[in-house]
């Protein structure tokens, strides 16, 4: 008898699952939740921000696709570098692109709160989301926002259910994720033909008085995570069917698709409720622009209300395909003996890495007294330069070891990785200024993870016995 | 913990080695000279792949042996395989190396160098040989069809160490057929203790996850 009851083991994943991962992760949070502070930021341009994240994250995709095409692991980007960087560099990547992940799921929780506030008060449930104050909670000292409080909540829910199922199934992804286009592709749609649909008058002018195109570079910054879906694509890579064609295909239409839908969102948002009602809206940008043009329906009443259930199904799903991915990259580095050996654990009755789940979810759990943008910052920040070390694995890769079979070559080799990390930092360097200027909470938090992470080895690597330091060593001499 | 290994021979023999382990969970490096060969191993995505002579050093270090735990030297040649274990040995001090030999009788010449050796051809022999006397007892290295009985220890601080069998849940595919001493079929009160060997009946798709609970 092996036990009482058995767990099926995963399935395989076509290229339709393997693609809907990808663009599953990405549609939720950029858009529903980052478009509103965009405009914010970059006025009208907001929909050249967009475009150009899309153009600059094309780069890395490329980079993504060749190393996912060669090297069969699990473990996204860290399992990657692992590969070819020494112990100390790929701890750090895993460690930053794991917060990058855990970050955010704390922003998509951020994101489904106020969306789920405004579901409420569609149906007359609650006071519009700005009048709704503190709540008292017993036995607690001080009071707590509704918004934190539903972000923590979600984050807990959807926490529980991983850790004790291991059903988070591509196919399932795949019914989510067509169920988000497909509320995104409606909001287009009437959008297009409502009567507030001016785009002439509301892309006029461009950029925010003052600031001039400038003003774009923290606007991508700050959206740039909408764009880090191919990542977790490669945390699946082993289950899916005919990898060497599916993954760097999964890669390119997941980014392709996602970026016309974004393209023909903001679109539509800035041209019937305009760059400053947009901005006034912040995280619930979209589903108020749906709420202002939306007729009404039979039955769900008011139309708009489809656009803002979109938006809490949308951040609820891309929380949990990072809760999935963020605990992948947790146990990979449990594995590999880079984080206490824990984490890198199956637990012996679910089935499900649960030390990893459980660190994960402390740091979302944390996190969500942050404003949503510091969120979103910090997550962008960790995302840039996780692929600028992404892209350098790529050259290191070709330099050391030019005879390693790659089904996948990137074309005009070395141009696009050369440009992805240039790009990369430059936004990086961007985000940066801009954080010192208006943010240096989440500036000091980044900083302060990485000093965390890089002491915290250092401890570990101290007390454990000195290991042979790998391939930094000088060859031994020979006699 | 996962193995790093290194395949050197991407053959009929390399090929297989490099799936097996694969499915063992762990990570697998094949060096191979045939174009044709590696397009088949890329198809099959269990492994990194070299291209070139694994007996030549600058390719040999690109399969990066610093790094790696073991090297399987899996050519049909003897000269080739025992250069790639003197290699890496050369490159790595720590890398255990095991050599694929053409005769059984030269073995243990070889592990004057190598660590281990192994002999296809006698292996093949034998389940031949438990085939055709029509398995009264079947070796518990070759089963007739894909399902695998393997001894598996309980490694200290595995997730399992310590529990019993109504207290865990193996992935559907797998079943623990004995107990402790191998004389017992186990019931659901039977407590996986650490350091002791079960035989376990495992399909190659869950053989990974269920080595990794017994392993941690």
């Amino acid at each position: 008898m092996s036990g009482a009851d058995q767990r099926e083991p995963a399935a395989e994943l076509g290229l339709l699952d393997a693609t809907m991962i990808g663009m599953g992760a990405m549609i939720g949070a950029g858009i529903f939740v980052l478009t509103g502070l965009a405009a914010d930021i970059a006025g009208p341009a907001a929909i050249l921000v967009f475009a150009l994240n899309g153009v600059v994250t094309a780069f890395t995709a490329l980079s993504y696709a060749e190393l996912a095409s060669a090297i069969p692991k699990s473990g996204g980007g860290y399992a990657f570098v692992r590969e070819v960087f020494a112990d100390l560099p790929s701890f750090v990547m895993g460690w930053m692109l794991w917060f990058a992940y855990m970050i955010a799921g704390t922003l998509y929780a951020l994101g489904f709160a106020p969306n789920f506030i405004e579901l409420l008060h569609v149906y007359g449930v609650v006071a519009p989301p700005g009048e709704i104050g503190a709540v008292a909670i017993p036995l607690l000292p001080f009071a707590v926002s509704p918004q934190v409080g539903l972000a923590f909540l979600a984050v807990l829910l959807l926490v529980t259910v991983n850790l004790v199922s291991t059903a988070a199934s591509g196919s399932l992804e795949t019914v989510f994720t067509a169920v988000k286009v497909s509320i995104l592709v409606v909001f287009v749609g009437f959008g297009l033909v409502s009567p507030m649909f001016a785009p002439a008058a509301e892309f006029q002018p461009l950029f925010p008085a003052g600031e001039g195109p400038v003003a774009i570079l923290p606007a991508m910054g700050l959206t740039f995570i909408a764009f880090e879906g191919y990542d977790l694509i490669t945390t699946v890579t082993e289950e899916v069917e005919n990898p060497r064609q599916n993954i760097p295909r999964a890669i390119f239409i997941s980014l392709a698709v996602t970026l016309v839908v974004y393209l023909a969102v903001v679109t539509v948002a800035i041209g019937t409720l305009g760059a400053t009602g947009l901005a006034e809206a912040g995280e619930a940008g979209i589903a108020q622009a749906a709420t202002a043009f939306m007729p009404t329906f039979p039955v769900i009443g008011q139309g708009g209300a489809v656009i803002v259930f979109g938006a809490v199904f949308s951040t609820l799903t891309a929380l949990n395909a990072v809760v999935i991915a963020s605990s992948r990259v947790g146990f990979a580095m449990g594995r590999e003996g880079q984080l206490p050996a824990c984490v890198g654990q199956i637990h012996h009755r679910f089935g499900t890495p649960f030390f990893a789940i459980v660190a994960s979810s402390v740091v979302m759990l944390v996190a969500v007294v942050l404003p949503t943008q510091s969120a979103g910052n910090m997550s962008s920040l960790f995302f840039l330069l996780s692929f600028v070390v992404v892209n350098g694995a790529v050259i290191k890769l070709r330099r050391e070891r030019p005879n390693m079979n790659r089904p996948y070559e990137i074309p005009f080799y070395p141009v696009p990785p050369v440009l992805g990390i240039l790009l990369n930092l430059s936004l990086t360097g961007v985000l940066i200024w801009y954080l010192v200027r208006t943010d240096p909470l989440a500036l000091a938090l980044t900083a302060g993870w990485i000093a965390l992470g890089v002491v915290g080895y250092a401890v570990a690597g101290s007390r454990s016995e000195p290991e042979p330091t790998g391939d930094d060593a000088e060859p031994v001499a020979e006699d | 913990m996962d193995l790093r290994a290194i395949v050197v021979g991407g053959g009929r023999v390399g090929f297989h080695v490099a799936r097996l382990l694969d499915q063992q969970g762990h990570d697998v490096v094949v060096v191979e000279e045939d174009a044709d060969r590696c397009d088949r191993i890329a198809d099959s995505y269990f492994a990194t792949v070299i291209e070139g002579n694994g007996a030549r050093p600058d390719v040999l270090r690109q399969a990066n042996p610093e790094q790696s735990d073991v090297l399987i030297g899996a050519t049909g040649r003897d000269g080739v395989n025992l250069a790639t274990c003197v290699l890496a040995s050369r490159m790595n001090a720590e890398i255990r190396t095991v050599m694929r030999v053409s005769d059984g009788d030269a073995a243990a010449g070889y592990e004057e160098v190598v660590d281990t050796s192994f002999f296809p051809e006698g292996v093949g022999a034998r389940a031949a040989v438990n085939a055709a006397t029509a398995g009264d007892i079947q070796s518990i290295e070759a089963l007739p069809g894909e399902l695998e009985i393997a001894a598996i220890r309980v490694i200290d601080g595995s997730p399992l160490a310590g529990r019993s069998l109504a207290d865990i849940a193996l992935p559907r595919g797998s079943l623990v057929v004995s107990d402790a001493d191998g004389d017992r079929i186990p019931g659901s009160d039977t407590v996986l203790e650490p350091g002791r060997t079960y035989l376990v009946a495992v399909e190659p798709e869950v053989a990974g996850e269920v080595r990794q609970l017994f392993h941690g």
